[in-house]
C-alpha cells in the first residue's frame, strides 16, 4: 500500500461521493467551483487507479445477512497465500487478511443464523486443504463501523 | 423486521445494478429492467429515506494514506464491555468496533498512516481507556479482500 497522490480536489470530491454517488457532475462542479469536465476526468482517473468505486450499502435489515463474525485461520505458513484466496472466492466472506500474529489469516463474514456461519467456518474454511484450525467469534453489537473504506480489486472495475 | 418496510424483487433487482455501478443513470437501469426512469428513481428514493439503502463512492485504504491496517483483540476487566468500546471508537485511528463473543470481549480494526504511529497508539491514547486488561494486535501484510455491502444503516453505527 503506498500513498497515491491526491489533491485538495480530489479528496473533496471523494468526500461529496462517499456521502451520495448519484450526485451528478454538474452539481459537484458548482460546488466545488471547477467544470464537468475536470470533475468527469478526476472520477475517470480514480477509478482507474482503484482509489475509487461506486456501488450500493443496503441495510442489515435488508439483507439475509445481518449477522458479523471475525474467523482466526490458522493455515500452513508457505500456503497461506493459495489458502486466503481460496477463502476470498466464498460468497459470505467479506474481508480476507493475511496476518501476523496467533492466526495467519482473519476473516469476516456475515451471515445468517449460527447454522449458516458453521457451514461457512467449519464446513468450508477448515476442510480447505493447508488449514489446521480455526476459532471463530461472533459479533453481538456494533459499536463503529465504516463501510466506505475498502480494498478495491481488478473485479470492481465494472464501469 | 424492525418495521414493515417490504423490499420486492424489483428493488432487489435495481440494488443489484447499483452494486455494479453506483453511478449508473436511472434510464440505464430502467432500460436493463424494462422500467421506467422515473419508477427507478422513485424506488431508489424510497430505500434511502428508509436507511434501507445508501448508493456511495467507496474509496480504497491508499486513497487515505492508510499503510497499515491491524485488527486489535481487546480483553475487557472490571468495566462494562460497552462502555470500554464506546471510548475506544472515539479514536479516529478506529475504525470498526465490534462487542463479540469468545475469548475477547471487543474487535477492533485499527487504521494508520504508519508503523510509527502504533506505539503512541497503543501506549499513549488505547492503553489509558479505563478497564483494559489485554490488547493483542495482529498486524495485516497483505489484504485480500475487503469490501462489505451490507452495513448497519439505520442503527446510525456506520
Amino acid at each position: 500500500m503506498s500513498t497515491p497522490n491526491l489533491d485538495d480536489l480530489d479528496r473533496q470530491m471523494i468526500e461529496i461521493l462517499s456521502r451520495d454517488a448519484r450526485v451528478s457532475n454538474r452539481k459537484i462542479a458548482a460546488e466545488l467551483g471547477v467544470t464537468e469536465g475536470t470533475v468527469r476526468g478526476r472520477i475517470k482517473r480514480l477509478q482507474q487507479d482503484r482509489l475509487i468505486s461506486f456501488t450500493a450499502i443496503t441495510d442489515f435489515g435488508m439483507a439475509n445477512a445481518s449477522n458479523i463474525a471475525f474467523i482466526g485461520v490458522q493455515a500452513s505458513v508457505e500456503h497461506v497465500r493459495d489458502v486466503a484466496r481460496q477463502i476470498a472466492e466464498l460468497p459470505d466472506v467479506n474481508a480476507v487478511i493475511i496476518t501476523m500474529g496467533q492466526f495467519n489469516i482473519f476473516v469476516i463474514a456475515l451471515f445468517d443464523g449460527l447454522e449458516s456461519l458453521w457451514a461457512v467456518a467449519s464446513d468450508k474454511i477448515l476442510a480447505m486443504p493447508h488449514v489446521h484450525h480455526v476459532e471463530t467469534s461472533i459479533g453481538v453489537n456494533t459499536v463503529k463501523y465504516n463501510a466506505r473504506v475498502v480494498r478495491i480489486t481488478e473485479s470492481d472495475q465494472d464501469f | 423486521m424492525r418495521d414493515n418496510f417490504n423490499v420486492d424483487d424489483v428493488d432487489m433487482a435495481i440494488v443489484a445494478q447499483l452494486r455494479k455501478n453506483g453511478r449508473a443513470t436511472n434510464q440505464q437501469i430502467a432500460d436493463l429492467l424494462g422500467l421506467t426512469a422515473a419508477t427507478v428513481s422513485a424506488r431508489i428514493r424510497r430505500m434511502e429515506e428508509a436507511d434501507r439503502l445508501r448508493v456511495v463512492a467507496v474509496s480504497d485504504f491508499a486513497a487515505h494514506g492508510y499503510n497499515v491496517l491491524m485488527q486489535v483483540a481487546v480483553a475487557v476487566d472490571g468495566r462494562p464491555a460497552s462502555e470500554v468500546a464506546a471510548e475506544l471508537a472515539e479514536f479516529p485511528e478506529c475504525f470498526a468496533a465490534h462487542l463479540v463473543t469468545g475469548r475477547y470481549d471487543i474487535d477492533l480494526l485499527v487504521v494508520l498512516h504508519d508503523f510509527n504511529d502504533l506505539p503512541k497508539l497503543l501506549l499513549d491514547k488505547f492503553s489509558q481507556v479505563k478497564g483494559i486488561r489485554s490488547l493483542t494486535p495482529t498486524i495485516a501484510v497483505d489484504v485480500i479482500k475487503y469490501k462489505f455491502d451490507v452495513a448497519p444503516i439505520s442503527s446510525g453505527a456506520n
